[in-house]
């Protein structure tokens, strides 16, 4: 292993050159260890320059999802403003849209990579997500909506990725314009969002629950089976336990999203910079900057795609459940 | 860990803080109007993907799942046809090797009885062909034997008119000639002597 790794350095060490030799004999290991030494090597020696200025009060890395008013629409008490969130949820429906119509118009026999993609995901959501939980007619009905959950949620997810002019309380100049500076946002990132959908959700799989079953049944179906001989009274204490699962939903299905892409906005923040900036080290930048990258790719790679998979599970599971014969 | 950790803790302290100055964590308050928005926005969504592009998708992946399956059994009906026709092929090879085998040996065989016909045949053919030659030198043999005959009757007129001083008449030359000749062997020239 060492010898493979060896290899490639010593062929890439320029002809002739005396540390060619001495930098292809170097073990993994060894490199490791200095490629270590030098990254806090320069931390240290950033901390030795710029020492500690104290905390910054004056940062507050939570204003970034702060959402200012930018256009003002007030119905009554229901504040319906333009703000940051609202041109992510305008940004992600249109990308939605466009992104799947355009690719429906144009599916061809022998698909690009860019349709084989799609069709790969309507393929999930259509046979992994809904197929499994839900029967012929409720799939039929409910696959456009969960459906919409999974593409939506993940689009909403993965332009929070992209950097957007949309940081109105710091602007630059550009020919005399102030332009917004550029930030990361994501509409999920915001409860509002993800409560109003599982409150969808949640609404929805007990009407289905009550239509499929009548209200009694349904409602008895919340007990788990096998508890036909209990008393009533431990009966009761049960379906209060069900009961109470079934409002933690609405909590652990919006949390979930939400929790999930504020805090990877939250350690992208920090690890590019927020967390030098807030404590006033700046070789603590120099540490956590790496640690940057690594998380975005772990958020744009795996967390916006599985949390949009998760919530259209979950989904699909509930309204499943609550229309399947036994509970 | 702890420091992902430290952050959290500083994160959601940030909220709070900021919540208290605000009178409740904007993070974690959801707002009547963001939610109609988003319910406005993801319904309308959903209505357009649902009239142009899911039905759209299912129809196309429909058409290539038809498609493959087409071509499946299509590919297995022309193996089955594949498969009959080089069965066939093979059986037809086969016998038309055997009547390549059958040709082959007829010919063979024509070949050995003509030969042997064109063998009795030359054989016979020389042997007409000798025959006629024997008769030819018989025949000029006899031929020359007369002409011999005559020449040794002129020549003989001729000496005895000579020796006589006298001509003989037609008759008596005749006469003599042929008494003369009557006494001479001719059978040596003709060949018959010696066989004699």
């Amino acid at each position: 292993m060492s010898s493979a790794v060896a290899e490639p350095s010593t062929q890439a060490a320029p002809a002739g050159s005396p540390e060619a030799p001495k930098s292809g004999g170097l073990s993994t290991k060894a490199k490791v260890l200095i490629g270590i030494g030098v990254y806090l090597g320069i931390a240290i020696l950033l901390l030795l320059i710029f020492g500690n200025d104290g905390k910054n009060e004056a940062f507050k890395p939570q204003n970034e999802f702060k959402l200012e008013e930018w256009i003002g629409i007030h119905l009554g008490p229901i504040d319906l403003s333009i703000n940051k969130a609202v041109l992510y949820l305008f940004i992600a429906s249109g990308l939605t849209i466009w992104a799947m119509t355009w690719i429906a118009k144009r599916m061809q026999q022998k698909p690009n990579r860019v349709q084989t993609a799609v069709e790969v995901a309507y393929d999930m959501t259509k046979n992994t997500i809904v197929g499994p939980s839900l029967d012929k007619n409720m799939a039929k009905r409910w696959f456009p909506f969960i459906a919409t959950v999974f593409f939506w949620i993940w689009f909403s997810n993965m332009i929070g990725f992209l950097p957007l002019p949309t940081n109105t309380e710091h602007t630059f100049s550009v020919f005399g314009l102030e332009i917004p500076s550029f930030a990361i946002y994501a509409a999920t990132a915001n409860l509002s969002i993800p409560l109003v959908l599982t409150l969808v959700v949640w609404i929805s799989y007990h009407v289905e629950g009550i239509r499929a079953k009548g209200l009694v049944k349904y409602l008895a179906s919340w007990l788990p089976p096998g508890l036909e001989d209990m008393n009533p009274i431990a009966k009761a204490f049960i379906f209060a336990i069900e009961a109470i699962s079934h409002f933690a939903r609405l909590i652990s299905l919006s949390v979930r999203l939400f929790a999930n892409i504020l805090a990877g906005h939250l350690l992208l923040l920090f690890m590019g910079g927020g967390l030098a900036v807030l404590l006033g080290i700046a070789a603590l930048g120099a540490l956590t900057f790496p640690l940057a990258f690594f998380f975005f790719i772990l958020e744009v790679g795996l967390i916006a795609t599985l949390q949009a998979f998760i919530f259209a599970t979950l989904t699909a599971i509930y309204l499943g459940g609550a229309t399947s014969a036994s509970h | 860990m702890l420091e992902l950790g430290h952050i959290s803790t500083a994160a959601l302290s940030l909220a709070a803080e900021s919540g208290k100055e605000e009178g409740g964590s904007f993070l974690v308050s959801p707002g009547i109007g963001l939610m109609i928005w988003t319910l406005i926005l993801f319904g309308f969504t959903m209505w357009v993907l649902s009239k142009l592009a899911f039905p759209k998708i299912q129809e196309a992946l429909d058409r290539r799942a038809k498609t493959i399956a087409e071509s499946i059994e299509a590919a297995e009906r022309q193996r089955k046809e594949s498969d009959e026709l080089l069965s066939e092929y093979r059986a037809r090879l086969a016998e038309a090797r055997e009547q390549a085998d059958d040709i082959m040996a007829r010919a063979r065989k024509a070949a050995e009885t003509a030969e042997a016909e064109a063998t009795v045949s030359g054989r016979e053919k020389r042997e007409e062909l000798v025959e006629a030659a024997k008769r030819d030198i018989e025949a000029e043999t006899r031929r020359s034997l007369d002409q011999i005959r005559q020449e040794v009757a002129d020549l003989t007129v001729l000496a005895t008119e000579k020796v006589t001083r006298k001509s003989l008449n037609p008759d008596d030359q005749k006469r003599l000639v042929e008494e003369a000749l009557a006494e001479v062997d001719f059978s040596a020239l003709s060949g018959k002597g010696s066989q004699n």
